[in-house]
């Protein structure tokens, strides 16, 4: 019994559409870097990069070989659940997609790296479940994140002191900065950082994998403190002159994410988490009438 | 820019004539290895057991396709792109040591790796990352494959490529690389911007 007809085939398509295409903002301000970048290398690697979302259109193929890693966010309130295993159906959904090539079967044990074909691994996709009684529409994000890209992700506990508040949050900037450079060409840039601040370890690292994954990349933070530092921050990383794939250029990230809640007055978690350029990731909200909004 | 086509199996005068930043494309015989593809290599080395072919003048393109098992029995390509290279590192000098003269992937190697390139004569290509289907169309078929019980991304393939590219020079053979010349440029601009 559900509350949505055909919800198996709406998770499917949206694994179809997320495998085969951007997100709308990611190639708008990809258009707009372009337009801008001064590196003519730069600039024709990343006009490969928009060839290669059309041509994935066009011959329907995946358009990377790595599907990433899964996340699937879902929310609900009392009269919007599903009412049915949903966990179940993103799974036998993600299994039918690696069958008909959408997706390499890239998902492992994580200790003896047997592969069983299909991406049925334990714990894939990851979902993250948002309950708010009164929501009457069921939301699902799906975002398949590059896990070249995660290669380059870093997680500190700082203290007090070393976020170097009496200086502008220079310790922070800096850690920043460093953990860019250290990723050098690894994360497939131009691309994304989400940045999670606050709670214990685990809860700065899911914010940041959350904020780069859910929010449009050319919208801006609702509060003008988190929106300053993350204009401050994007500007100064692009002009460390890293680059497109890492070799050389104006455009080494697209767009900054920061996201942040309370911590403990002795601790400063922070986490930083790349995004690959490409945005592969879809959002729908589902209401009970059977009406369905496509929101990227 | 000026784009220069290599045939493959390379030739050591070929790569010397490389410099970073040159856009190169390939034609000729790639294989694919990645992270098990490599410790498989390692194995059957310290086993002194027989690898499958010549490496002598190869280009390892680090790399797991998208393939389609066809009616007949062979393989289609669908979709390939480069993974990310750094975790191939420790395996740089068994990989010189069997005569492979180009490496193309994303993010380029370690130091090490840089010393070997001159020694051996070596070259790294950065590919456009997460271009699969764009690259995939330089490629014409899928000659042979093994090891592919160890899975579909980690099997050795054997393409044939028409015109696989662009390639960027990301490390040539005179000790440069364009990775590290970045990074130290972008080490001072920080410094500048909030302090060290």
């Amino acid at each position: 019994m559900s509350r949505y007809p055909h919800l198996y085939q709406e998770i499917y398509d949206m694994i179809y559409r997320a495998t085969t295409s951007i997100s709308p903002d990611a190639v708008k301000i990809m258009r707009e870097a372009i337009g801008k970048e001064r590196n003519p290398t730069a600039k024709s690697i990343m006009q490969a990069m928009l060839d290669n979302v059309r041509l994935s259109g066009e011959k329907l193929r995946p358009l990377c070989q790595s599907p990433g890693f899964p996340t699937v966010y879902i929310s609900f309130g009392d009269s919007s659940s599903p009412l049915e295993d949903i966990k179940q159906l993103w799974r036998d959904a993600l299994i039918e997609g690696t069958n008909q090539h959408l997706l390499r079967p890239s998902m492992v044990d994580t200790l003896t790296r047997a592969n069983p074909g299909d991406n049925s691994g334990l714990g894939v996709p990851n979902f993250e479940f948002d309950y708010h009684p009164a929501q009457n529409y069921l939301d699902m994000l799906v975002s398949f994140k590059g896990c070249g890209a995660e290669l380059a992700n870093a997680m500190k506990i700082f203290t007090v002191a070393e976020l170097e508040k009496d200086r502008g949050f220079a310790g922070l900037k800096r850690w920043v900065l460093n953990t860019v450079i250290k990723g050098g060409g690894k994360f497939c840039p131009p691309g994304a950082i989400g940045i999670g601040l606050g709670g214990q370890m685990d809860v700065a690292c899911k914010l940041a994998r959350r904020t780069v994954s859910t929010r449009r990349w050319d919208d801006t933070h609702p509060d003008p403190r988190y929106a300053d530092l993350e204009k401050e921050l994007l500007e100064n990383i692009n002009s460390l002159g890293l680059g497109a794939a890492g070799i050389g250029g104006d455009t080494t990230l697209l767009a900054v994410k920061i996201d942040s809640v309370s911590t403990h007055t002795a601790i400063a978690p922070a986490a930083i988490t790349f995004h690959c350029w490409a945005a592969r990731r879809t959002y729908i909200r589902l209401h009970p009438d059977g009406q369905r909004e496509i929101l990227f | 820019m000026t784009e220069i086509l290599l045939n493959t199996p390379l030739k050591e005068t070929d790569i010397r004539r490389l410099k970073i930043g040159d856009v190169v494309f390939l034609k000729g015989s790639l294989m694919t290895s990645r992270d098990m593809g490599h410790l498989k290599i390692r194995q059957l080395l310290d086993n002194k057991e027989n690898l499958p072919l010549d490496f002598n003048g190869s280009v390892i393109l680090h790399a797991g396709p998208v393939v389609n098992m066809n009616r007949q029995g062979g393989y289609d390509l669908v979709v390939i792109g480069p993974t990310t290279s750094i975790r191939m590192e420790p395996y740089h000098r068994m990989v010189a040591d069997l005569g492979v003269k180009g490496i193309i992937g994303k993010g380029g190697l370690g130091e090490d790796s840089l010393k070997d390139f001159a020694e051996y004569g070596q070259v790294y290509f950065q590919a456009a990352p997460g271009c699969a289907v764009l690259l995939a169309e330089g490629i014409s078929e899928i000659k042979e494959v093994h090891w592919l019980e160890l899975g579909v991304p980690e099997a050795l393939w054997i393409l044939e490529a028409q015109r696989f590219g662009p390639l960027v020079v990301g490390m040539d053979s005179h000790g440069k690389s364009i990775y590290q010349e970045l990074r130290e440029k972008a080490e001072r601009k920080k410094e500048a911007l909030y302090g060290c």
